[in-house]
């Protein structure tokens, strides 16, 4: 089957994010595919580049990489959301003129009617919140 | 038939209530994260109604040091269990 | 999928305005629905009905309510509401005096609108 996750928590805040790549684990070991996992309200976090956990935690957004790596997973991060929280890319960071990025490839910028199609195309959604 | 997931404990959160309420008949629910509470002999009741349609995730009462003080009518999965209930439900709706 | 007994998208709003994005967001996601064509249907669930309130206001920092977004959602076709009959009555509140209307819906027959969409998305 084809997956698509919803995640909402921030990493480090709650348990979302841990859970969330549980289960894109576990959905893979069962033959699954994790094809796109979309992030939204507080869940833009996971795709902030600088993040700098101590060596002895999980490092989450290089976990998120490593699936993109492993599934060739999208992983697309709500625009609006990201914009009000401080996540953007080279690109909208120039086009709102500043300086430095904080998310980048294979994280990718996108609107909410990629969530409403990954909800409705892929064969399961499932949510991980705060 | 949906499978619901709830991650908040009976104890300090009502939304166990909603969940209940949102529930169809064949309908089944997992507790995960702190949701596992709710599979404490003292709280189990509260989803009375579920006989049967009860599931709570391995991997959080372990970590929580739960395991040896749940309410043993109460189906126990680890991770792979949790995919096999989604690959069995037409849809999942997340509770929290 | 058998579209024509489904309906397509169910966003379930369970929070009020200020006290968090949930209720903005989810908004958000059901305005996004239907501009793309979708037939969505909107349910607002325990605290989610404060929504609604008439006399709602800008907040501390002069951030909108949600009252602007909820008088788009006739433009936008979204003519599904739904209203918790149980949470109207926890906050005192009647159908007449919601900013828009919405029809009651007992805690018995939430489930049904749960099983009669493809999608159902809980904020």
């Amino acid at each position: 089957m084809r997956y698509a996750l919803l995640v909402q928590g921030s990493p480090y805040s709650n348990q979302a994010s841990h859970s969330a790549l549980r289960f894109s684990h576990g959905l893979i070991a069962r033959g699954h595919q994790l094809a796109t996992v979309f992030f939204y309200h507080d869940g833009v976090y996971n795709a902030a580049r600088l993040a700098l956990p101590p060596q002895d935690e999980p490092h989450l957004v290089d976990e998120w990489r490593e699936l993109h790596v492993r599934q060739s997973t999208e992983l697309l991060v709500c625009i609006a959301s990201g914009l009000r929280r401080g996540i953007v890319d080279e690109q909208e960071a120039s086009r709102h003129g500043k300086t430095g990025h904080s998310l980048e490839a294979p994280f990718e910028l996108t609107g909410l009617g990629q969530l409403i199609d990954a909800g409705l195309t892929h064969d399961r959604l499932v949510t991980f919140a705060p | 038939m949906i499978l619901h997931t709830l991650n908040r404990s009976p104890a300090t959160s009502r939304v166990y209530q909603q969940t209940l309420d949102a529930m169809a008949s064949e309908d089944r629910l997992l507790l995960i994260e702190d949701g596992v509470q709710g599979a404490l002999p003292s709280l189990s009741p509260l989803f009375g109604e579920l006989s049967g349609r009860l599931y709570v995730l391995q991997e959080d009462v372990i970590s929580r040091g739960l395991e040896e003080r749940c309410d043993p009518s109460i189906h126990v999965v680890n991770v792979d269990g949790f995919v096999l209930l989604t690959e069995e439900a037409d849809k999942i709706v997340s509770w929290f | 999928m058998n579209d024509i007994a489904f309906n397509r998208l169910l966003v379930v709003l369970r929070h009020g305005p200020h006290g968090s994005s949930w209720l903005r967001e989810g908004l958000e996601v059901a305005l996004v629905g239907a501009a793309l064509g979708q037939d969505v249907s909107l349910l607002f669930y325990g605290e989610g009905v404060t929504a609604l309130l008439k006399e709602q206001q800008v907040g501390p920092l002069a951030q909108k309510g949600t009252q602007p977004m909820l008088e788009m959602l006739p433009m936008y076709d979204i003519e599904s509401l739904w209203v918790d009959a149980e949470a109207l009555a926890t906050y005192d509140l009647t159908l007449d005096e919601l900013v828009v209307p919405a029809k009651e819906v007992g805690r018995h027959e939430v489930s049904d609108l749960f099983q009669r969409h493809r999608l159902v998305l809980n904020f």
